[in-house]
């Protein structure tokens, strides 16, 4: 112990003075080749690092009945680590720039970023271990899918096969749908063109009942990039799914952007949405207040519905507006990495295939023991309840509910009857989804950080008040894409292009 | 120097008597009364949304005045107590005993160093001013405290890194050098040893100092929630304002996962129990501010920069 934490100061003596929250970053470099020439212990403890709610009590129970399988069939523990979500980013970082042994952990362009831990080469290279140690997982996804975890020609970490692509939409609640009578019109829909006669029903139907409803939507934000079928690499800057050039434009400088824009302007003169802007945790409690009839963009998704239902209590009907789009952000958006300093990195890449393909150790980790804390409703169709006649899964003490985070979802037994063959689906879904022309490019922004920064703090002043439709897109467009060409977007579309120019033309070699 | 006793601070502090009300007077008055308003704005807005309605809450917004009365949230963090019970028992805990330990530490490392005749005195002196100059940082404290002390996840964590601050030792010496040696002197010669002078002459003298630092120490501790952030793991160690800031950030942590569309299932307490559970933890720790409150003035303006 004592030595080994000699080595890491050493290694971090240079990092003095690191900021609190800032994100803590390595300077050191983490000794892969030591890492895998250290002799495993005959029976590894492979510690596994993840996000949830710590207050899973039956943690232990599940802990020692996943050791139990894995030891059948890899012969190794387990050892299971939460961190709270809110705190996930800074313990994990904490913990890799320490040096510290775990074995695997989360990892996510958005969450416990991705990339500044292969910067910081806190993850190892898998992309020679997972074809022979875990020949399933491999095989589970495209060659392309796999490009997208790639950086530098090496993969850093196990994809999750999960929904990969994000067809946004509406979604409307059903009571409403029916009352006002646009049932039939809602499910219907194919663009955000046709809902305006929608919302004036609904809007008569709200004004009639006196109370209740407050906004037809609380959330206009129908601007999503993916939604018009563009693919947003960095800072605003898109490129068109159908253009196999890779020209990088300006989104807010895009026809779509703007229609857009004045699509929300005019619902917010009529009164469709609030007329101040309102942060993302007040529209959901707007929303879960039963004060919004609609929201105008969530990931519209097979058993989605359901989730809405069990999250905020309402039955909704949902329609899918974009095109679903397969991109290097959608692939990549839950991985799991194998820990660069890990005493015993080939049995951590067959955990990861144990993860991925076994069912039942997959379905211990997600939904706990069986008989314990869930038991099968119908067990043809896969569907599981909570056992002991219990109402919830938390009832039992173990309910983690993020099987996206731990391995491939299609796995996973249902948890609800309108959840069953979400999975094929989904499946489906991935696999016919049109891939970006730059799926499986990753842009490096570190020589324009300061402009990426800059823009990041232009787009959040104009962009805000044009996706509430508070201020006229008229005189607000031109003045944001004017702000951000102060701010330097144009370097930044400069380095972006000359990356995707480069890799373009390596990948047709 | 003379022994600053209470009897000869009275005279600046007394308030002007009623006959005293002139206009500048009023005029000051009424402007602190603003400001004291201003600062206690936010509290009250906190408190009064923590009685309000969840549904009229989102639907109202916030008001001081509670548009529909409500006492869901607390009732709703009592039924499950054992969560916040066990945060104020560990917080409470680590309050207390850091205070007394860290009050005595700060008084035996003061006290000596306060003394002319300590030989080291210059060079421990030094030490203790040089961590207030430069420190390792965030990442050389982690190893330290989780590879070579290996405290992480146990109570020591909470309790150590606030035990003894450079800052408090400087204030206290400053105190104790204060007073006239004479006192010492003449202890001495009626036979008292080293430790008598110090219980039964130094620490009595420094009470508001050390009441001061107490203070200090306890609303940090208090406080604290960097520490079990970096240290703690274990649900049953984590203190009250760590248990506050888990709640906020998760609920940031769940938007996050609907950017990449997926929906975090698990409940998360409602707006108006995230307001009563600040209402819980900040409560006491007023309270505690103003039953020390008399000895802080005291002691900030007879201890620190004699």
């Amino acid at each position: 112990m004592a030595r080994l934490g000699r080595r890491s100061l050493l290694r971090t003596a240079t990092q003095v003075g690191v900021g609190v929250l800032a994100g803590v970053q390595s300077l050191g470099t983490h000794s892969i080749a030591q890492a895998s020439s250290r002799t495993p212990a005959s029976s590894p403890v492979l510690t596994y690092i993840y996000a949830g709610s710590s207050d899973q009590k039956a943690l232990p129970d599940v802990e020692k009945a996943l050791s139990a399988l894995a030891m059948e069939r890899i012969s190794a523990t387990v050892k299971l680590v939460t961190f709270d979500w809110g705190t996930f980013d800074q313990k994990i970082s904490l913990a890799n720039a320490a040096g510290e042994k775990h074995d695997l952990y989360y990892t996510a362009p958005w969450i416990n970023n991705y990339y500044t831990n292969i910067r910081q080469e806190y993850l190892l290279k898998l992309e020679k271990l997972l074809p022979d140690l875990a020949p399933i997982l491999w095989g589970s996804m495209t060659p392309e899918t796999w490009d997208a975890a790639r950086v530098g020609g090496s993969i850093y970490g196990a994809i999750n096969q999960q929904i990969f692509v994000k067809p946004f939409g509406p979604y409307i609640r059903t009571d409403v749908a029916k009352d006002a009578g646009v049932e039939d019109a809602f499910r219907a829909l194919t663009s955000y063109d046709d809902i305006g006669p929608i919302m004036a029903e609904v809007k008569k139907y709200i004004d009639s009942k006196k109370g209740g409803f407050q906004y037809v939507t609380v959330a206009a934000n129908i601007n999503a990039t993916e939604t018009f079928g563009y693919d947003v690499v960095d800072s605003g800057l898109v490129v068109k799914s159908t253009d196999t050039a890779g020209k990088v434009g300006l989104y807010s400088d895009t026809m779509e952007y703007s229609r857009a824009a004045l699509t929300i302007r005019q619902w917010n003169e009529l009164g469709y949405t609030p007329s101040e802007p309102k942060t993302s945790s007040e529209q959901q409690d707007a929303w879960k207040a039963g004060l919004s009839t609609m929201m105008m963009s969530g990931v519209v998704k097979p058993g989605g519905d359901a989730e809405i239902k069990a999250r905020w209590g309402h039955d909704v009907i949902s329609v899918a507006i974009a095109e679903p789009l397969l991109t290097t952000g959608g692939s990549t958006a839950t991985m799991t990495g194998v820990n660069s300093l890990s005493a015993n990195p080939e049995a951590a890449v067959k955990f990861l295939e144990l993860l991925n393909s076994d069912v039942k150790f997959y379905n211990t980790l997600c939904k706990g023991i069986e008989g314990v804390h869930w038991e099968w409703d119908d067990k043809a169709s896969l569907l599981i309840r909570p056992a002991g006649g219990k109402a919830s899964y938390a009832d039992n003490g173990y309910n983690p509910n993020t099987d996206w985070q731990f391995g491939n979802v299609f796995n996973s037994y249902y948890t609800a009857k309108s959840q069953v063959g979400a999975w094929p689906a989904t499946a489906d879904l991935n696999r016919n989804a049109r891939p970006s022309p730059l799926l499986g490019f990753t842009f490096d922004g570190k020589a324009v950080d300061t402009e990426r920064a800059a823009c990041a703090a232009v787009a959040k002043e104009f962009g805000e008040p044009l996706t509430f439709g508070i201020v006229d897109p008229m005189t607000q467009i031109p003045a944001l894409n004017k702000a951000l060409q102060e701010a330097g977007i144009d370097r930044i579309r400069a380095e972006m292009q000359k990356q995707i120019d480069v890799w373009m033309a390596a990948k047709k070699r | 120097m003379t022994v600053a006793s209470p009897s000869d601070a009275r005279p600046s502090l007394r308030l002007p008597t009623r006959r005293g009300f002139d206009a500048p007077t009023v005029v000051v008055h009424i402007a602190v009364a603003c400001l004291a308003m201003l600062c206690l704005f936010p509290l009250l807005l906190v408190v009064a949304s923590s009685f309000t309605d969840e549904i009229a809450l989102a639907r109202n917004g916030y008001s001081i005045i509670p548009s529909q009365f409500s006492v869901e949230a607390y009732v709703a963090i009592f039924n499950k107590p054992t969560v916040i019970l066990r945060a104020y028992a560990v917080t409470t805990g680590i309050t207390l005993v850091g205070t007394v330990l860290g009050v005595s530490m700060i008084a035996l490392l003061a006290y000596p160093l306060s003394r002319r005749d300590f030989i080291l005195r210059t060079p421990i002196s030094f030490m203790v001013f040089f961590t207030m100059l430069f420190n390792g940082g965030l990442v050389p404290y982690y190893i330290l405290m989780t590879q070579y002390l290996n405290v992480q996840n146990t109570i020591f964590a909470l309790l150590l890194p606030h035990l003894v601050g450079a800052y408090y030792v400087l204030i206290l010496r400053t105190y104790f050098s204060g007073l006239p040696d004479e006192l010492f002197e003449a202890a001495r010669v009626d036979g008292a040893g080293e430790w008598t002078i110090f219980w039964q002459i130094a620490v009595p003298l420094a009470r508001p100092a050390l009441a001061t630092i107490a203070l200090f120490i306890a609303l940090n501790y208090w406080n604290d929630w960097t520490t079990a952030l970096y240290f703690i793991r274990s649900p049953d160690l984590y203190p009250l304002q760590y248990l506050l800031y888990i709640i906020q950030s998760n609920a940031q942590a769940m938007a996050l996962q609907e950017q990449v569309g997926q929906i975090g299932t698990q409940k998360l307490p409602t707006e108006t129990a995230r307001m009563a559970m600040a209402v819980l933890a900040t409560g006491p720790a007023s309270i505690l501010f103003l039953f020390f409150q008399k000895y802080l003035v005291r002691g900030v303006t007879l201890g620190a920069f004699k």
